[in-house]
């Protein structure tokens, strides 16, 4: 099994390879955005205390995590995207060149709007329930303690129970966004011309299919690891161990989980 | 928008088994066969090394940690293509799209069993293998007789859950042409060209019902085991 | 001034039912401003539903509790949350929030409730970690102190707010025996600066130095109500008798 590296790091493969780390990675970044203000509004709605508000959460919830996230942008890119008003399309579709990444990697595109667009909401729907699961696993003499000084419900969501359940919850969320990272290699579907699209363009463009795939692999697993180093770094847990010098306290009981 | 239900009825057969007449089963009826043998397989494959790390903590379960990690770090379309390209390259002969995507998805979601069963075992009291040892019980008895079937007794909800996962991901037998649900609704899609919100929205009816089904069957289970 | 003779809380035929379950069977009782009232009872009694009908935390299925004159049946939202501030409560399983310090445990409520400027809220809450003690701990977690130590964090946090009246529930039933005297010793200090207070505990000996009132409940209903020298001394009622029989000495407490 002879592998011929040249084939793929040099010509045009390699700027293949340079749009598609561009649109991979500006795509995890629209995706990601988006994912949080979603998160935002599905928070919302859930801890409203309305009943219709969280049946709503819950419908949304249900539906998006049951269905293949393949079958969500398929159904954003072809059948959603046309029902935008015929303006903005062609105003999406014309050139903008403040909305292009070097490469050539156009932003206001179909695909990558529907694929940024799918790939957040799916995201959101998740991170959300996480969040949720890490609020219920905060006790309840938390919300007491704070009711009792007298904090409204708002207040003591946002200042005592949501840090906590954010700390609870923060590894699985950022186990969320890196899927999203890796999940939107699902974009090559419609076109989008991330990692995989452009290694499978060159696998029929020169046939070095283990070359191409190895260099793809190669790159998603850098991504990855740049991404969760990065988001390992912003953990509110971690932020809250000052270094314990002088008199170590001991405690006697094991408080809940910080 | 009207939605034109006709075009689903014309080619519901079609979504629903493939082309079965002509013995090349598809749509939701290969999801699902996928879906089974790969779950199969998963579990087949990742409860033993979830054994193996748990009863081997040191060198042999960072070894399977980090290939668990290794095999999850990339997006799973990768690992459908690199079996797809890579077995034929190694053993020579052809993989037929399916056989590639089952193989991929046992590989990939055995690391996720792999990660339950230790999980599982682990979250037993530690009182449990004491007092199987404290009689004289060897270890592997002990796991054999007392752990394991604890352990995956309390593992049915997370690996329903796995499951429910692995239906999902069979969409993407989509990217080597598997005529699977997904595949045969872009089919549809592709020849009709004017019902695409029909289509979509009815194939995702469909893994709806299976994977929120067996979500919900999961959700029993784990209430049934705290009640 | 006849302010200090009426009572600064009212028990009229409270009631409280959890679902089918009764729990509070018609309580009359009475707490002078500057009180120290100990309320007792076994398990189930109904006596940690008691003070935490006060400031709402259970709300009222019958009768009415009056604080300094006040009925507090039906409160608006504001007027509750008004109420809670003036009202302190300490939990049994202390309730420290542990995404933050020691400090910012106290400050929070005194920034974000009381409004009060940064300065004022530091200055009160160095105050009051150095009233319990805890002067050099400002800057701990709770993960990082010992469990007498987050107890006496959360009592200077209840006293953060100034309230009128300070409760107790069980504050020391969650701490290991060698701490229970140190939170005991400033629940104590308390008492003697003339706040008005109820606890809820199994501390006998804390009742008997420093309580004007013992308050014997079971059942959901008091069935003693006296000062320590009768209490302890006199003991009326037979199911009062018995408890402390079984309290103070468990080995014998069968076969009266």
């Amino acid at each position: 099994m002879q592998l011929d590296w040249s084939g793929i790091l040099s010509g045009p493969p390699v700027e293949w390879l340079k749009t598609g780390v561009a649109t991979t990675l500006a795509v995890t970044l629209a995706g990601s955005l988006l994912t949080v203000l979603l998160t935002l509004c599905l928070l919302t709605l859930r801890l409203s205390g309305h009943k219709a508000s969280q049946a709503l959460a819950a419908a949304v919830t249900e539906l998006f995590r049951n269905t293949p996230l393949l079958v969500q942008i398929l159904f954003w890119y072809f059948g959603a995207y046309n029902l935008l008003p015929l303006g903005l399309r062609h105003w999406i579709n014309d050139d903008h060149p403040w909305a292009t990444l070097p490469g050539n990697v156009p932003l206001l595109s179909p695909e990558f709007l529907a694929s940024a667009w799918g790939l957040g909401l799916f995201t959101a729907v998740f991170v959300a329930e996480e969040i949720r699961a890490g609020l219920s696993a905060v006790s309840p003499g938390q919300s007491e303690a704070a009711l009792s000084q007298g904090f409204t419900r708002w207040q003591t969501l946002r200042w005592v129970l949501l840090p906590q359940a954010l700390a609870n919850s923060f590894q699985p969320v950022i186990g969320q966004f890196l899927n999203l990272m890796k999940l939107s290699s699902l974009a090559t579907a419609i076109g989008l011309w991330e990692i995989t699209y452009q290694v499978r363009q060159i696998e029929s463009y020169n046939s070095h299919a283990l070359e191409a795939f190895a260099v793809g692999t190669a790159f998603y697993l850098a991504i990855g690891l740049v991404m969760g180093r990065g988001l390992q770094r912003l953990d509110p847990a971690k932020r809250r161990r000052p270094a314990l010098s002088a008199a170590p306290a001991t405690p006697v009981e094991v408080r809940d989980a910080v | 928008m009207l939605f034109d239900a006709g075009v689903i009825l014309n080619n519901l057969d079609y979504l629903l088994w493939g082309r079965l007449g002509q013995g090349e089963p598809g749509g939701l009826l290969l999801t699902v066969l996928i879906s089974l043998i790969s779950g199969i397989a998963s579990l087949a494959l990742g409860v033993p090394m979830g054994l193996l790390a748990w009863s081997n903590p040191g060198l042999t379960r960072r070894l399977l940690f980090w290939w668990a990690d290794l095999i999850r770090g990339i997006p799973l379309i990768f690992v459908i293509f690199w079996v797809y390209f890579l077995v034929p390259a190694l053993l020579g002969g052809d993989v037929p799209g399916a056989m590639s995507v089952i193989l991929a998805l046992a590989w990939f979601t055995s690391a996720a069993v792999m990660h339950s069963t230790v999980a599982g075992l682990e979250a037993l009291p530690k009182g449990q293998s004491e007092a199987a040892l404290a009689s004289g019980m060897s270890r592997l008895q002990t796991l054999r007789w007392v752990l394991l079937p604890q352990a995956l007794r309390n593992l049915t909800p997370s690996f329903v859950g796995l499951f429910a996962s692995l239906i999902k991901d069979t969409s993407l037998a989509f990217i080597l042409n598997v005529p699977e649900l997904t595949m045969v609704a872009s089919q549809v899609n592709n020849r009709t060209q004017l019902y695409p919100a029909e289509i979509f929205l009815f194939t995702a009816a469909l893994y709806f019902v299976l994977c929120g089904g067996l979500s919900w069957f999961g959700r029993r289970l784990t209430a049934n085991r705290t009640a | 001034m006849s302010e200090d003779t009426s009572p600064i809380i009212e028990f009229r035929r409270v009631e409280k039912a959890f679902g089918p379950h009764p729990v509070i069977r018609g309580i009359d009782l009475s707490v002078k401003r500057g009180e120290v009232v100990v309320i007792c009872g076994p398990s189930g009694s109904g006596k940690s539903t008691l003070i935490r009908l006060i400031n709402r935390l259970e709300s009222l299925s019958g009768g009415d509790i009056l604080i300094e004159g006040k009925s507090t049946a039906r409160l608006g939202a504001s007027d509750l949350r008004r109420l809670r501030t003036s009202v302190g409560f300490v939990f049994q399983q202390f309730n420290l929030y542990p995404h933050l310090t020691a400090h910012e445990n106290i400050t929070l409520a005194l920034d974000k409730v009381l409004k009060l400027s940064k300065a004022e809220a530091d200055e009160r809450a160095s105050g009051l970690l150095a009233r319990v003690g805890l002067g050099d701990k400002g800057n701990q977690y709770p993960a990082q102190l010992s469990g007498g130590q987050q107890q006496r964090v959360a009592i200077a946090r209840t006293l953060a707010t100034q309230p009128q009246i300070l409760l107790f529930d069980e504050p020391t039933s969650a701490l290991d025996p060698e701490m229970i005297g140190e939170v005991l010793a400033v629940i104590r200090q308390l008492a003697e600066s003339g706040s008005t207070m109820l606890v809820v505990t199994h501390e006998m000996g804390f009742a008997r130095e420093v309580a004007d009132r013992v308050v014997f409940i079971d059942q959901g209903q008091i069935l003693e109500d006296a000062p320590p020298s009768q209490f302890f001394g006199a003991t009326k009622h037979p199911r009062a008798r018995h408890f402390l029989k079984q309290l103070l000495s468990p080995l014998h407490a069968d076969g009266e």
